[in-house]
């Protein structure tokens, strides 16, 4: 026993729900878990009370008993237990506070108040072990955001503790990233560091760990080996179970498999036909009937250039979106996507190139025109809250833009649940309340195009279904979405064309299985196909040889 | 000797501007200018009517001095270096960490001005110039505040995480001086003796 939480509720200081209640949990040395649950769930606070920050950071009222390493974590002030226990945080800005990344790892050790001999060894080890040692002496503001969890991982990892935990480390990750993080993971793991990993993207880490164990509502509702906890309905929590346990479970195939192997060796061992899975449709049927019509061309980009600080970002792109359609742009972090879709509102404008939305040349017309036709729901729902009610938050663009139709908002309100919260503050909302109001903010001026930019970063599963559900309306009304993802799983349900974007350039077009079996392509981009689309790839394969 | 004789100015910031082209500092420096110019012209016009050609001279180089004097500070000295020298001189570690760490996080909120302007401008809010966007001020500063706030309480947060209240910090390197820092103490002792007595 190295954590364990005995009957252990816990309220934040100012709200009457319980974030825990009466939680009992233990983990054990030589163990790797998975702590899932949806938005609300008590995730991060289980985070926070493992190391002491609840409750003598947060303060609050916290009932029962938390042993840390033997520790009552109420008699211990933080100082005393972080070497024990190391939290990684969601938000890597946040936790690099250093001029040097070497300093950064060397502040935890500075405050256990080691030799400076001893410091050195750390470092030594921990740069190793990471693949730290080419970044030491850059400033953490200027690595990408993969390397800045990596530096926030190594600055934990320095004090050596016998549990890691991390919330939410997939979040902000492409698939290459999170590739990188499962094997750093691994390799912590094999230096005998027990993992607590707090994640609602279940597929993510699910082959790499023992045990999950399922909050809702601050509760502990289910607990055991992954297989087992996956052969129930995890859904009734606000969870999507791994794709191909999915697939499964809707194919009324009563297995778990988590890899494409495993799948493949329960479809041989029970003798279940593979026609089947060939003709399960993977797209809503509303996706499917709503082929876009090629002539009604809404934008149309041709070798776009744009350069930043003697960087080519994009070089030579060539765009067409058509009226109706969902896109998914895809490609790693940094690969363009961004700067692409700042072009489409003319936020940035291409130094070669032309570009034109419904017609009209960017370069001729003010972002504010722009603004009437091509609506952006950002990833960080924070950047644009500014008002102080909801209802006045989505209004303000409308009636800027003289776009303001009450019978389209209300519609809109009603749609995304924001009827009872209109008067509320914005800034009072949960994270997930927060990005419905961006989304209305986005729509109230009835855009024939909308951005989607992440929309499932951080998102659980109750959010994903109802943003599919918006996806299909906003179709079924001819408006074009285009869904910039790192989330294939989702692009591949919902996109009816990938465009993938490497380097600046676009290097695939076509719809998802096209793109998929491109190797090539997926390979440049760091991607690789859905698990669903590498299972009937070796099915094909293995019944033709 | 006080400096009331715009000649006397002139030559400071000759020097001034001497070191930062020795220092290689030049194309930031005129980077700096965009803003410093700028407040430095409007001095300058605002003591021209108010008093006389002289005193607006004078003005306009205090301006553009002090200006220069604080960016070459900050481009030559590391935020490290500044806070090793303060602790060495008896500042409390806290009052150092809090000034130093906010150095490091205008980046950070550089690049959240970004988005936040971005954000805005995407749905229409006309905040990127002309008297409207005064009156949509808060679209941008508000979303800035909260962040800034909620930053600062997450860093917090992660500073109690890896042991800042800690009682026995030791440092990584204990910081000495040099004999160039002490022949550098004299020679500024030195010449500021010589100024005030002249």
């Amino acid at each position: 026993m190295i954590l364990h939480f005995e009957k252990v509720s816990y309220r934040y200081p100012g709200v009457d729900a319980w974030a825990l209640h009466e939680l009992d949990l233990t983990f054990h040395p030589d163990q790797s878990v998975l702590v899932a649950g949806a938005s609300g769930s008590g995730k991060s606070t289980l985070c926070r009370a493992s190391v002491g920050l609840v409750p003598h950071f947060h303060q609050g009222q916290l009932m029962g008993r938390i042993l840390l390493d033997g520790l009552d974590t109420r008699q211990h002030p933080v100082y005393q237990l972080f070497h024990h226990a190391g939290l990684v945080f969601q938000n890597p800005d946040a936790q690099l506070f250093s001029h040097t990344v070497e300093a950064e790892l060397a502040y935890g050790l500075e405050s256990l108040g080691l030799s400076p001999f001893d410091i050195e060894e750390r470092l030594a080890w921990v740069k190793k072990m990471l693949g730290l040692g080419s970044l030491t002496k850059r400033s953490p503001h200027t690595l990408s955001g993969g390397e800045k969890q990596r530096v926030a991982l190594g600055a934990i990892l320095t004090l050596r503790p016998r549990i890691l935990l991390l919330d939410e480390p997939f979040t902000h990750l492409d698939p290459e990233g999170a590739e990188q993080l499962r094997t750093t993971l691994r390799l912590i793991r094999s230096e005998g560091i027990v993992l607590i990993i707090v994640e609602h993207r279940l597929h993510e880490i699910i082959t790499d760990v023992d045990r999950l164990v399922v909050l809702h509502q601050g509760e502990k509702r289910i607990d055991g080996s992954p297989h087992q906890v996956l052969s129930g309905d995890i859904s009734i929590y606000g969870l999507n179970p791994p794709p191909l346990v999915r697939l499964f479970h809707a194919l009324g195939w009563g297995k778990t498999p988590f890899t494409v192997d495993e799948a493949l060796w329960e479809i041989k061992a029970n003798h279940f036909s593979p026609q089947t899975l060939f003709s399960f449709p993977e797209q809503n049927s509303i996706l499917v009937r709503s082929h876009p019509s090629t002539l009604d061309r809404i934008v149309e980009a041709e070798d776009l250039w744009y350069h930043y600080k003697d960087c080519s970002v994009l070089r030579g792109v060539h765009l067409n979106l058509y009226r109706g359609e969902c896109v998914a742009l895809i490609g790693r972090n940094g690969a363009g996507k961004t700067t692409l879709v700042k072009h489409l509102n003319g936020l940035l404008k291409p130094h070669r190139g032309s570009l034109k939305i419904l017609g009209q040349d960017i370069r001729k017309t003010s972002v504010s025109k722009l603004a009437r036709h091509v609506g952006f729901a950002w990833q960080n729902p924070n950047d644009q809250l500014f008002r102080t009610t909801v209802r006045e938050e989505v209004l303000t663009g409308p009636r800027v833009l003289r776009a303001y139709n009450p019978r389209w908002c209300n519609r809109l309100f009603e749609r995304l649940g924001l009827g009872p919260l209109l008067d509320r503050s914005p800034f009072s909302l949960s994270e997930g309340q927060k990005k419905r109001v961006s989304f209305a903010a986005a729509l109230a001026p009835q855009p024939e195009l909308i951005i989607f930019d992440e929309p499932t970063a951080g998102q659980d599963e109750p959010f994903r279904r109802e943003l599919t559900e918006l996806i299909h309306e906003l179709q079924g009304e001819g408006r074009t979405v285009v869904l910039v993802t790192h989330d294939l799983e989702f692009a591949a349900q919902h996109a009816t064309r990938w465009l993938i974007l490497a380097e600046g350039q676009m290097i695939a077009d076509g719809s998802p299985n096209t793109v998929m079996a491109n190797p090539a392509a997926m390979a440049k981009a760091g991607l690789r196909p859905t698990q669903r689309f590498q299972l009937i790839h070796a099915l094909k394969e293995r019944s033709k040889e | 000797m006080t400096f009331h004789q715009w000649l006397e100015l002139a030559i400071a910031f000759g020097i001034l501007l001497m070191l930062t082209l020795l220092f290689r500092l030049g194309l930031a420096w005129l980077g700096l200018l965009k803003g410093l110019g700028f407040a430095a012209f409007t001095f300058f016009i605002i003591a021209l009517f108010a008093f006389d050609l002289v005193t607006a001279i004078v003005a306009a180089l205090r301006l553009l001095t002090i200006g220069t004097v604080f960016f070459l500070f900050f481009q030559t000295t590391s935020p490290e270096a500044l806070s090793n020298a303060l602790i060495k001189m008896g500042t409390p570690y806290p009052f150092v960490f809090v000034l130093t760490t906010s150095m490091q996080f205008v980046h950070v909120l550089i690049r959240r001005v970004i988005s936040i302007r971005d954000a805005q401008r995407a749905r229409g809010i006309p905040i990127e110039g002309g008297l409207r966007a005064l009156w949509y001020l808060p679209a941008l500063a508000g979303p800035l505040l909260i962040q800034a706030f909620q930053l600062a309480d997450e860093l917090a947060e992660a500073m109690e995480a890896r042991g800042f209240g800690a009682p026995g910090r030791r440092f990584r390197y204990e910081p000495h001086l040099m004999l160039l820092d002490w022949a550098i103490i004299t020679v500024s002792i030195a010449a500021l003796v010589i100024v005030v007595l002249l």
